[in-house]
């Protein structure tokens, strides 16, 4: 028999079981993909098909590749033999994936060697790996390069390659894709496909996002908590969900999510641009900021009425971070001026009180002290808004977390939990304007789609003004009123949420629209 | 998705157990410090020369490890030694962690032109290896112990100095202390509420290893006869003692010179261990 | 960027160079009488003195004049030994070279292929016995290793000679094998600590995960991680030297050899002010040429730091 049969009876950690039993298969050709939060077990399920579990974890079950059984538990010399012919792996990250101080072209003849079993000739050697790199759409020069030369793109198509020299009949890619710009995500999703495809090999595409799969696999396999929950034809799944889970997965899936109508759209009209209703809270006019030669900001304008949410969107490197942070005074801009409430601010904290603006940033790992307890922190936070130590279960409950997360650790929380708590510790003093500075960048989709819920709630409770920041469209249309388009430190375009997102005038935005609905490509291709 | 395992699989690989060889090293560090403190109690004249009994062999009538040339009972003379050999070194590496708490934090934080000047004040102390630096200054200067303990103190510093920077400029690059800005904390507030508990696993490890290196540059200079005064009771200063009659009396030299090493092992163990220990527990992954 | 680091080591020799010729100014006790020595100090011989070292000159004045001479080799006579400190110090370097190579070369030979296996099976009988050795090395002074070895091969087997610096080359080299390897104990044992820290990281890294995962043999996997691991270990090397410089006077001083270490040491407690004044300066300038190389090895070494450079 052919193609892939994998049997797993589960994996168990240190902790106890990870994974429960799970079983599948892979036509040759055909490719799968399994899909799940951090935590469901995804990855350990690959790791465990080519015998590189990290220590303390183990598998059963067996592998068995056109009808030969590899069992899951077998030695690392066993391993060996399978790894590479059988199955590749390929990781997320490009960026540490290949050896940064080996150049491109011997890290791919590494695996033709192991594959050939025996050193072969340079010259052939030199061809043979110009093969390999003409079949990922890169030029034979690239095997001079080092990795640190090439974009990330080019780097994972490098390991693509590279994982490939070996002729494997499984492929497991664990997401991809996840490291990579969103203009380059759709384009290493549609190599493997296309690859795989030529190949007649197997493919197993692990992967968060099921927007990103649609059209790029044939089915799909959900997972949660070490359990499978839904299986079946990835179209089938996507079309009619049948579990709960999966269908919370495609409701808070922002890329899907696109297409949707906006829950209140009675807001994304002119008349709610506020600018002309209420005077502006904040005021931003010709912000200029140079770091060293390069101009990041380039005369910048910006208003935010109060109770107003303004979206400011743009790819990484476009100033849109570097504007918040002038805002906020944790950058002294140039030349411009920034007026709140109708007073001149001066760059710098300094001049800034707690009580006019806080920030929620992008990674809620590394913006709580992990030293102090999430109560001491928002006694902090209250102090200085001249607040009660006692209100700190009101702060909690405000967020949505339970009480007794006062006396836990932020390493004793998940991450959409500890989000919660720096949005608590910034409403703390009372602030009269909120920056979320990609602040839900760093969560899974379900996580964001709660967090930009509560931050709804509390602009309609509080009256609160909200500088929203974000690379992803599909985010800001959920929650903005008005959106401001910047690239390379200039406004591009600046309207009403639903005016500049869904009738783009400028070409730039017309491109980054396109990009957001990158599942759209993959639709049409396979469709 | 493997960061995120990573926190369940460190949890459960750090026992709550001490490992046997930590009781161990804790058992010999104990031993020392007793002696330290009752050393002087218990043998108040291990300095006492007496020239009739010297030379005596090990297992001697109440010489049990022998006497030395000066007819010094050995086992006297070596528990007397505890003190000097020890309390030193300690001090040593607590000073040279307050001094590099102080200067890193300053330096790391505030950066600018302070930073420039301790950076460059690191940099002039680094330049000579600290045996050589200690041997030509109170070689040539002279000083009792306690000047010795001040010169290692300013040598052993820059290593904390850099640690406690390193890990200062580490940390206030990171969200939680852009947060505290936002909240118009006092820089004294934030350097030393909010970033040094951040780096204090870092600063305890290193003061710990400090010990067992001060306590090897200590001994080293009494045995090349600068920092201990002849005559004191110290280990580094029996070795040298007694080097010549390494024939006559082995115990001599071979009991101190196996405490050193036994005690700097001890030392060097435990602080890995606890450095092991306070990196995992500390969630800064 | 290595311009940068050239002058700053070019800036901490120089202020150096201020405090050791200061030392001489700042020692206790009458600066003449110390220059003077064991010689009687009869009024002639103070004012020969005084002319000689022209101590009647200004401050700034003498220290450039010092400089010159330190910059053209002359770094005064010992008062000691009654010749000049570069014949002195001549004598003696052929010595502490070869002691402080074999000792190195016993340190990388026996520290990295240990350290490399201690980090391929962590956990492992191999990797405990290196571990634990390595703290022996790293906590043991050096005399204290010295004087232990001294014992075992003077008394128990007696094939090494424990003392004296020996005749003619193959002497000299047999002399010296005890030391070095009691010198080659604490720099084995950091040599051995960088490399399993380093390969231990390596060994962790995603490009070695991906080169198993595609089939890739140990033996290839387990070089690809040493290559990268060479970075943090040579970086490492400042460490040794300032470990080498103490150790090689403890070593030279515990077995009596006549080497630079036991002239220092000799000096020091003589005063003699001059030698000691060169060797702190040579030793100077030694760790920051081994620092400056270094820094070009890590150029050499690492691709990513090589483009910087080469940009900047």
């Amino acid at each position: 028999m052919t193609g892939i049969e994998v049997a797993i009876d589960g994996i168990d950690g240190p902790a106890g079981p990870m994974v429960a039993a799970v079983a599948f298969g892979i036509e040759p050709g055909a490719s799968l993909a399994l899909i799940g939060e951090s935590g469901s077990g995804k990855t350990l399920t690959a790791k465990s098909l080519v015998g590189l579990l990290p220590g303390g974890f183990g598998a059963r079950g067996v592998l068995r590749v056109d009808g030969r059984a590899h069992p899951l538990d077998a030695t690392d010399a066993a391993w060996r033999r399978v790894r590479g012919r059988e199955v590749s792996l390929l990781l997320q990250d490009p960026f540490t994936s290949l050896s940064p101080v080996h150049r491109c072209g011997p890290q791919i003849a590494w695996t033709l060697e192991a594959k050939a079993g025996r050193r072969l000739p340079k010259r052939e050697l030199d061809l043979a790996v110009a093969k390999r790199l003409a079949e990922v759409n890169l030029p034979a020069r690239v095997a001079r390069a080092y990795p640190h030369e090439l974009s990330g793109g080019m780097r994972q198509r490098v390991a693509i390659a590279a994982a490939l020299a070996s002729d494997p009949r499984l492929l497991i890619a664990d997401e991809p894709t996840t490291a990579l710009d969103a203009s380059n995500q759709a384009e290493i999703l549609d190599l493997l496909r296309q690859l795989q495809l030529e190949r007649g090999m197997a493919m197993l595409l692990i992967s968060h996002d099921l927007g990103l799969v649609r059209g790029r696999t044939d089915d799909v396999l959900v997972m949660r908590h070490g359990e499978v929950v839904e299986r079946g034809a990835t179209a089938t799944v996507l079309s009619s969900p049948e579990h709960a889970y999966t269908r919370a997965l495609i409701a808070a899936d922002p890329v899907l999510a696109l297409d949707a109508e906006r829950p209140d759209d009675a807001l994304g009209n002119d008349a709610d641009l506020g600018v002309a209703g209420r005077a502006p809270l904040i005021s931003a006019t010709g912000v200029v900021k140079r770091f060293g030669l390069r101009t990041v900001l380039d005369g910048v304008d910006l208003s935010i009425a109060p109770g107003q949410v303004v979206g400011v969107v743009g790819e990484s490197g476009s100033g849109k971070s570097t504007l918040a942070r002038c805002i906020a005074g944790l950058e002294r801009e140039d030349g411009g001026s920034i007026v709140f409430d109708g007073r001149p601010l001066a760059p710098g904290r300094r001049s800034r009180t707690p009580e006019q603006m806080q920030i929620v940033f992008q990674d809620p790992y590394s913006s709580l002290n992990p030293m102090m307890t999430i109560g001491a922190i928002l006694r902090e936070a209250l102090g200085v808004g001249g607040r009660r130590p006692d209100e700190v279960p009101a702060m909690l409950e405000l967020v949505g977390l339970p009480a007794d997360a006062a006396a836990k650790r932020p390493a004793q929380l998940s991450g959409g939990q500890r989000q919660r708590v720096a949005i608590a510790r910034a409403l703390a003093p009372r602030p009269r304007l909120l920056i979320c500075d990609e602040s839900v960048s760093a969560l899974d989709v379900q996580v964001q789609a709660q967090i930009l819920d509560l931050l709804g709630r509390l602009r309609d409770e509080l009256d609160i003004a909200i500088l929203f920041i974000s690379h992803d469209l599909a985010v800001v249309r959920r929650i903005a009123d008005t959106v401001t388009v910047v690239w390379q430190g200039h406004v591009v375009e600046h309207g009403s949420c639903a005016q500049v997102l869904d009738q783009p005038s400028e070409d730039y935005t017309k491109l980054l629209v396109a990009a957001a609905r990158r599942d759209t490509t993959g639709r049409t291709t396979v469709a | 998705m493997t960061a995120a395992l990573g926190p369940v699989g460190v949890g459960f690989r750090s026992r709550r157990r001490i490992p046997a060889t930590i009781v161990a090293c804790l058992v010999v560090l104990a031993v020392a410090l007793l002696a330290v403190l009752l050393g002087p109690l218990l043998f108040p004249d291990a300095t006492k020369q007496d020239i009739l009994s010297s030379l005596m062999p090990a297992g001697s009538p109440g010489h049990p490890l022998g006497t030395d040339e000066l007819g010094r009972d050995i086992l006297a003379l070596t528990v007397a030694g505890a003190a000097s050999a020890l309390v030193g070194p300690v001090c040593v590496a607590v000073g040279s962690m307050l001094l590099g708490i102080l200067l890193g934090t300053l330096a790391g934080y505030e950066r600018g032109p302070l930073d420039f000047a301790i950076s460059r004040w690191t940099d002039l102390l680094l330049a000579l290896p600290v045996l050589l630096a200690a041997i030509v200054v109170s070689g040539v200067f002279g000083g009792g112990y306690w000047t010795t303990v001040a010169l290692l103190i300013l040598l052993f510093s820059p290593s904390d100095i850099r640690i406690v920077r390193a890990g200062v400029l580490e940390q206030a690059a990171r969200p939680y202390i852009e947060a505290a800005q936002m909240l118009s904390l006092s820089r004294w507030r934030v350097m030393f509420r909010h970033i040094l508990p951040n780096v204090s696993s870092l600063v305890i490890t290193n003061a710990m290893l400090n010990v067992a290196f001060a306590l090897v540059a200590f001994s080293s200079l009494s045995f090349l006869g600068v920092g201990v005064p002849p005559g004191t009771a110290d280990w580094g200063r029996q070795l040298t003692d007694n080097r010549a009659i390494m024939f006559d009396n082995p115990a001599a030299v071979i009991v101190p010179a196996v405490l050193i090493i036994a005690v700097a092992c001890c030392v060097n163990l435990v602080g890995d261990w606890l450095g092991q220990r306070l990196t995992r527990s500390g969630g800064v992954a | 960027m290595l311009a940068v680091r050239v002058l700053g080591t070019a800036a901490i020799l120089f202020v150096l160079s201020i405090i050791v010729f200061s030392m001489l100014h700042l020692a206790p006790g009458d600066l003449v009488k110390t220059l003077l020595g064991t010689r009687p100090a009869s009024p002639e011989a103070v004012a020969a003195i005084r002319e000689q070292y022209h101590l009647d000159d200004p401050l700034p004045v003498q220290y450039l004049r010092w400089l010159g001479g330190v910059l053209s080799g002359d770094f005064g006579e010992s008062i000691r030994l009654q010749t000049s400190v570069s014949d002195a110090i001549a004598a003696r370097l052929g010595l502490t070279l070869a002691l402080c190579g074999l000792a190195f070369a016993i340190a990388l030979a026996v520290g990295i292929p240990l350290g490399v296996q201690s980090a391929v099976r962590a956990g492992g009988v191999l990797d405990r016995a290196g571990t634990t050795l390595g703290v022996i090395g790293l906590s043991a002074p050096t005399f204290a290793v010295g004087l232990l070895l001294l014992y075992v091969f003077a008394y128990y087997l007696p094939i090494f000679p424990v003392y004296g610096g020996g005749r003619g080359p193959l002497d000299t080299l047999y002399h010296l094998v005890l030391p070095a390897v009691t010198l080659a104990a604490g720099l084995g044992a950091i040599v051995l600590k960088l490399t399993r820290t380093a390969m231990l990281r390596e060994l962790d890294a995603d490009y070695v995960t991906s080169a198993r995962a595609r089939g890739i043999p140990e033996s290839r996997t387990r070089r690809l991680a040493l290559r990268n691991a060479a970075i943090p270990i040579v970086t490492g090397a400042s460490l040794l030297l300032t470990f080498l410089v103490g150790g090689t006077v403890l070593a030279e001083t515990t077995y009596a050899l006549p080497g630079l270490g036991t002239l220092l040491q000799d000096s020091v407690l003589f005063k003699d002010l001059a030698v000691v004044q060169a060797l702190t300066l040579l030793v100077a300038l030694v760790i920051a040429m081994i620092a400056l190389l270094a820094d070009l090895a890590y150029l050499m070494l690492d691709p990513r730091v090589r483009d910087q450079g080469g940009a900047a």
